[in-house]
């Protein structure tokens, strides 16, 4: 049975975590308004899932790429499963707790750690329990797979989108219908009605914040350039979390305004700017202090990440708001590089995407648990070393620190570092 | 002012250490490591102004590198072995474009362009199958020196079979082949180790890409026995440069008179 106080003990704890770094931001006067809003962000999104039941509002675990727009639009608290383990182990570093109960539960090392985590620590009943699980293939067999789990260890129902693989009309019709009965089930299951203008308005959000995106990234294209690792990440958890939502458009208005200055100024995220990154997948979140440190030391910086923050040419229709939650997956960047299919202009895009950030090298991080992932990287590595741009691969997992030490992870670095210097 | 370069390479197992007149290599010399890398290089450091006719470190311009590398006080650089590798390699071999480092504790492979700079590398860092001590235990358990093993190697008839990507199951399955009825061979289990050991450097070689002309370097490049099945399985001749457990040592040697150039405004 699953105490009700001991169920939200880490969801209290990571927003405590936002909390104290609020408070320290704000007696910092140099805090960016941006970063006082993204922890704000984080602080409103926790809280509201803390206290859901207290409000009276159904909860809605589901993985990562899942469409919780439509859970905004229908008042239904969601949970991002994923990001709900990486905030674990960045704010809590209690990993070793939630993944030996994930172990316990016959999940083998090589399985995500994002997704042992997480079953771990529903067993350990530290997470508030869902009234549904909502889970797909996209983007990987874990989040195909992990979903079943969950639900069974909550003893809730569960709903399994299926994304078509390739982007033909007929496919997207398909996926259409799929949204449909994901609609019907969550009707059936919550009580809650689709709000279609409120679909709308997260729509017509959701487009404004894929356009602030983009120019985010434009502006990291200017040397030096503004945005550092944590930056990488934040960006990240923003769309993850909160897609089309006013508190994501605060926050990427606010960063973009203070991004421009920055480059307007000719400052950048590190001081002399000595190395341009390529980011290829993501680092251990685990780690995030730590490389931000390193990053300063070496005057390295994390420019670009074609797989994960260079959203695709298209617009969403606030008018067809179904349609364009199915069309945003055609967008989104990780669809290629994880899920697929993996053709040609993916790979010519990473090497342009190289060219006009101006980097020096790349970065794979190799995420034990994204094997599928990885299968790819010597494709990557071959079109980047086309262009003269030298790769590092780093084997690493986001979640769990006894796959490599910070002293590993270090040491693979600065010899890169020396290898682009030497140059 | 600094006058001389030296290079000083702290292994797991061995320290060397090699000093530049120059573009000329005036000395080297190796000495077993001890617990602490400070007095790894400071015992090499000493023998070498020996050998070398040097009363004192003082003009010394000195870069250390290895595993104990980041912890000497009395060196003026750190770099990684990898660089120091690229920069060695090419001093000894021009020609070179990948090298095979098999040290104490592990493998790597680095690719090098042709102005001794590291174009790429890959290297086994998990695992002790592989390294020169994982050889080390193979003779032990078969009661045989490391220079045995070697010849030993070039007489097997047909080679054990050494699956095991762990080194410990490793060495379970040559106990089997010891006390199997009969034992397997001496010669082919040592034939079968050096194989399991040659296939994981092959793997690192290939996902470098093996380009000619290739060296081995690091203490267990002497090997003789290795060295001829990893010709083999590579499909190409591999040198041996002489002094080729010195070779990371050298290019700390050289990257330490590259600074002293620069310091001086060449």
């Amino acid at each position: 049975m699953i105490g009700s106080e001991k169920r939200s003990n880490k969801i209290s704890a990571i927003i405590r975590a936002c909390r104290l770094i609020m408070r320290m931001n704000q007696s910092r006067p140099e805090a960016r308004k941006s970063e006082l809003l993204y922890y704000k962000m984080l602080d409103g999104y926790y809280s509201r899932l803390l206290n859901a039941r207290e409000n009276g509002k159904p909860i809605a675990a589901h993985t990562v790429f899942f469409p919780s727009e439509i859970l905004y639009a229908m008042d239904i608290i969601p949970m991002h499963t994923e990001t709900t383990t990486w905030m674990m182990s960045l704010f809590l570093s209690n990993q070793a707790e939630i993944l030996s109960a994930g172990a316990e539960l016959g999940l083998a090392s090589e399985i995500c750690s994002a997704h042992r985590g997480l079953a771990g620590a529903f067993s350990l009943g530290a997470l508030p329990r869902p009234d549904v699980m909502l889970w797909s293939n996209l983007i990987c067999d874990n989040t195909a797979k992990s979903g079943e789990l969950i639900t069974e260890i909550n003893d809730c129902p569960g709903f399994y989108l299926d994304h078509p693989f390739q982007h033909s009309r007929a496919e997207e019709r398909y996926l259409i219908g799929e949204l449909e009965s994901l609609i019907r089930f969550l009707e059936e299951k919550t009580g809650r009605k689709m709000d279609w203008d409120r679909l709308s308005e997260i729509v017509a959000r959701m487009d404004q914040q894929i356009e602030l995106c983009r120019e985010i990234s434009e502006l990291r294209k200017a040397v030096p350039s503004p945005v550092n690792i944590r930056g990488y990440l934040q960006l990240l958890t923003v769309d993850y979390l909160c897609p089309g939502q006013p508190e994501a458009i605060e926050y990427l208005e606010a960063l973009r305004q203070e991004l421009a200055g920055i480059v307007h100024e000719g400052k950048g995220a590190v001081s002399p700017e000595r190395f341009r990154l390529m980011s290829l997948f993501v680092p251990p979140i685990y780690l995030i202090p730590f490389l931000d440190s390193l990053e300063q030391e070496y005057g390295a910086v994390t420019v670009a990440e074609p797989l994960f923050t260079r959203w695709a040419a298209g617009r969403l229709d606030p008018a067809k708001p179904l349609e364009s939650v199915a069309m945003k997956f055609s967008l989104i960047p990780e669809r290629c590089s994880m899920y697929g299919p993996l053709d040609e202009r993916t790979l010519k895009d990473v090497a342009q995407c190289a060219r006009e950030y101006k980097v020096d090298g790349a970065v794979y991080w190799a995420f034990i648990g994204c094997r599928h992932t990885c299968a790819a990287m010597r494709m990557f590595k071959d079109a980047l070393n086309e262009i003269d741009v030298p790769m590092l691969t780093v084997d690493c997992d986001i979640v769990d620190p006894t796959v490599n030490s910070k002293e590993e992870i270090r040491g693979k670095l600065v010899q890169f570092f020396e290898l682009l210097e030497d140059r | 002012m600094y006058m001389k370069a030296l290079g000083i390479d702290i292994g797991s197992l061995t320290t060397k250490a090699v000093i530049l007149d120059g573009d000329s290599i005036l000395a080297a010399n190796i000495v077993t490591s001890s617990d602490e890398a400070e007095l790894s290089a400071r015992a090499a450091l000493a023998e070498l102004l020996n050998k070398a006719g040097l009363s004192s470190s003082n003009d010394l311009y000195i870069v250390s590198t290895g595993a104990g590398g980041k912890s000497v006080s009395l060196s003026q650089q750190q770099k990684s072995v990898t660089t120091c590798l690229a920069r060695g390699v090419h001093y000894l071999a021009p020609s070179v474009r990948m090298a095979i480092d098999m040290g104490a504790e592990s493998s790597t492979v680095i690719k090098v362009n042709e102005r001794g700079r590291l174009n790429d590398w890959a290297n086994h860092d998990k695992c002790a199958a592989g390294t020169g001590i994982f050889l080390q235990q193979m003779a032990k358990l078969m009661q045989v020196s490391l220079e045995e093993m070697a010849e030993l190697s070039l007489q097997d008839k047909s080679k054990a079979d050494i699956s095991s990507t762990c080194a410990v199951f490793a060495e379970s399955e040559v106990i089997s082949h010891v006390h199997r009825e009969p034992p397997t061979p001496k010669a082919d289990i040592v034939a079968g180790i050096y194989f399991s050991v040659v296939s994981r450097i092959v793997s690192l070689c290939k996902r470098v890409g093996i380009e000619k002309d290739v060296a081995a370097v690091g203490g267990v490049a002497l090997n003789r026995g290795l060295v001829t099945i990893l010709e083999k399985e590579l499909g190409c001749g591999v040198l041996v440069p002489p002094n080729a457990q010195f070779v990371a040592a050298l290019g700390a040697a050289i990257i330490a008179k590259e600074n002293i150039e620069k310091s001086l405004g060449r």
